[in-house]
């Protein structure tokens, strides 16, 4: 069955004051995955 | 003394060629070989397509830049590879053909001691029959002309709905072997988005048509995500999405033919269908430029360096999707025949779909094509400009810096809507792009914390921070090495 977006997950997905944070931590996560590096995968 | 050729000025032709001449002194000469006088930031081309960013926001020249920084350029595309020279020339060297100016149709002998070919995709449009931007009411965002051209198109649609017209829009890929889908995906959010902010929503049907087997595939066989404190599968996230819009979808569809307004399609189950529109975006095909490579002789050694795209250090062994793995894909992007060639970003040849690849019940190949999207573009880039300079500095032939698709993570901000306030993004970083079944046979072959889904506001922000700091560091204004890639 579909998932539905409720009113609350909205109220949170669209508030710019949790979004604020939601930011920052996207900013620093989205940097740990790009930053976590990257290698050859035959030696491994 | 070096002379180090790029072709290409996209994302990884600049990255490399700015890394290059950054780290090597000057001695050494950096040339880049592109058609294209722009530098574009292409993932912007959404906002373009929807006439929230004109294309004057997205690109800059590169001749002043290329100018101040010692960088040589010639507005030229390359026509054909000559790796060992010929009985004239010594050097290996690429034909490269001016597309501008006085010397517009003049060809030139474009020698390099190490050659990068980041020549990107061509636009297959012929690959489907009847589609090309802005013909048949079909539209393309993948440049910013053609970005440009939709958003005409597609204010011309509102006004009519705000006539009254009630209008069919179809967005998606255009061909069974399309890529890009998350281009279209962002496309088909930012469309819908729009339609609201002009009170004309209810005017219109919206239709999501793709070449994925499920919602979510993006051509990397979709993920299993963390989403919040659940774990969810990238086609339910998707299908939320779509279901919260209301936007109806397609899926396992094979584009062949477009005629004015009607889009005839293949499903995996054998039928063949049609759905018509007044507006359609659909992402082509993409291929390999169709240059030819000669050696010394002038024998034709095109198979040397080219399967469509360019022949790198993958394992394009023909195995079922079952014996696929990791070790397949490349990880230094040099051509295995001669070792001065490198092919990062889209050039080089993938030795196989990421997606399962499937065939409708009259044989179409429909599965999407694995994406090769802007950072893994920018790391390749990076990563072979830093073993040339080693090569170069140290004079030896061994190569330290690595990166495959199998060990590299990616992020991606998808672009749901436009707006400080009102906008959203739908943001979600993978690592491997390529799944390891071996490393995380339980979580689809991806670590998932690493591996997550979030959507929201926050995510709008980010992919305009991220245009802005793109735009900056390719500028190459100071400290721009700082940001990552
Ligand atoms: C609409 C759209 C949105 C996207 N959004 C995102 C996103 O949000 N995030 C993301 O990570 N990725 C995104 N991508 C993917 C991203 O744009 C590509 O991964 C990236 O551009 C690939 O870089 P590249 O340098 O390999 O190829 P390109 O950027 O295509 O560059 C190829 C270069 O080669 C030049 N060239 C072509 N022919 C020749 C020739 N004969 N000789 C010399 N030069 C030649 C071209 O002029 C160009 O400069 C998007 C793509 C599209 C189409």
């Amino acid at each position: 069955m579909t998932r539905r977006i409720s009113k609350y997950k909205r109220f949170m997905m669209m508030n710019p004051i949790i979004q604020f944070f939601k930011f920052i931590y996207l900013s620093i996560k989205v940097l740990i995955v790009v930053a976590g590096g990257h290698g050859g995968t035959r030696n491994a | 003394m070096s002379k180090i050729v790029v072709l290409g000025a996209g994302i990884a032709g600049h990255v490399a060629a700015s890394h290059l001449r950054r780290k090597l002194s000057k001695e050494h000469e950096v040339v880049v070989v592109s058609p294209n006088g722009n530098y574009q930031w292409i993932p912007s081309n959404i906002w373009v397509g929807i006439g929230r960013m004109k294309p004057k926001d997205i690109l800059f020249p590169l001749a002043p830049l290329y100018a101040k920084k010692h960088i040589d350029y010639k507005q030229a595309k390359a026509v054909s590879f000559h790796p060992e020279g010929d009985s004239e020339e010594n050097k290996p060297y690429i034909l490269a053909e001016y597309v501008t100016g006085d010397q517009k149709g003049t060809q030139e002998r474009v020698t390099y001691d190490y050659l990068i070919n980041a020549t990107g995709p061509k636009l297959n449009f012929e690959a489907t029959e009847g589609l090309s931007p802005g013909k048949n009411k079909a539209h393309s965002v993948c440049t910013y002309t053609h970005a440009q051209e939709a958003w005409i198109a597609l204010e011309g649609l509102i006004k009519q709905m705000k006539e009254g017209k009630k209008v069919r829009i179809l967005i998606g890929t255009g061909h069974a072997k399309s890529t890009c889908q998350g281009a279209a995906f962002e496309y088909i959010l930012n469309v819908e988005q729009e339609l609201r902010r002009h009170k004309v929503r209810d005017m219109a049907e919206i239709t999501w048509i793709s070449n994925e087997y499920n919602l979510g595939d993006f051509g990397m066989d979709g993920m299993l995500m963390s989403y919040g404190s659940n774990i969810m599968k990238s086609s339910e996230m998707v299908e939320m999405i779509f279901e919260d819009r209301g936007i109806k979808w397609i899926l396992g569809a094979g584009v062949s033919k477009v005629e004015d307004g009607v889009a005839h399609y293949e499903t995996l189950d054998g039928s063949y269908k049609k759905e018509s529109y007044d507006f359609a975006m659909l992402i082509p095909s993409f291929s390999g430029h169709g240059f030819k490579a000669y050696d010394r002789s002038g024998d034709d050694i095109t198979d040397k360096l080219f399967r469509g795209f360019m022949i790198v250090d993958a394992d394009y062994t023909p195995k079922p999707y079952e014996e696929w793995s990791v070790q397949d894909w490349p990880e230094t992007y040099q051509n295995p025949s001669y070792s001065n060639i490198f092919a990062p970003g889209i050039a080089f040849a993938p030795p196989h779909s990421i997606s399962k690849p499937r065939k409708s019940k009259n044989g179409t190949d429909i599965t999407p094509a694995p994406p090769r999207t802007g950072m893994p573009s920018g790391i390749t880039a990076k990563l072979v400009a830093d073993n040339i300079i080693e090569m170069i500095k140290h004079s030896n032939d061994e190569l330290h810096h690595k990166g495959s698709m199998g060990n590299m993570g990616a992020a991606c901000i998808a672009s749901a809507g436009f707006g400080m306030t009102t906008g959203s993004g739908v943001s979600i970083t993978t690592y491997p792009i390529v799944p390891d079944y071996n490393k995380y046979p339980d979580t689809h072959g991806r670590k998932l914390g690493k591996t997550f889904g979030t959507i929201g506001l926050a995510g709008h922000w980010l992919k305009l921070a991220l245009h802005y700091a793109f735009i900056y560091k390719a500028k190459m204004k100071p400290f721009w090495w700082l940001i990552p890639e």
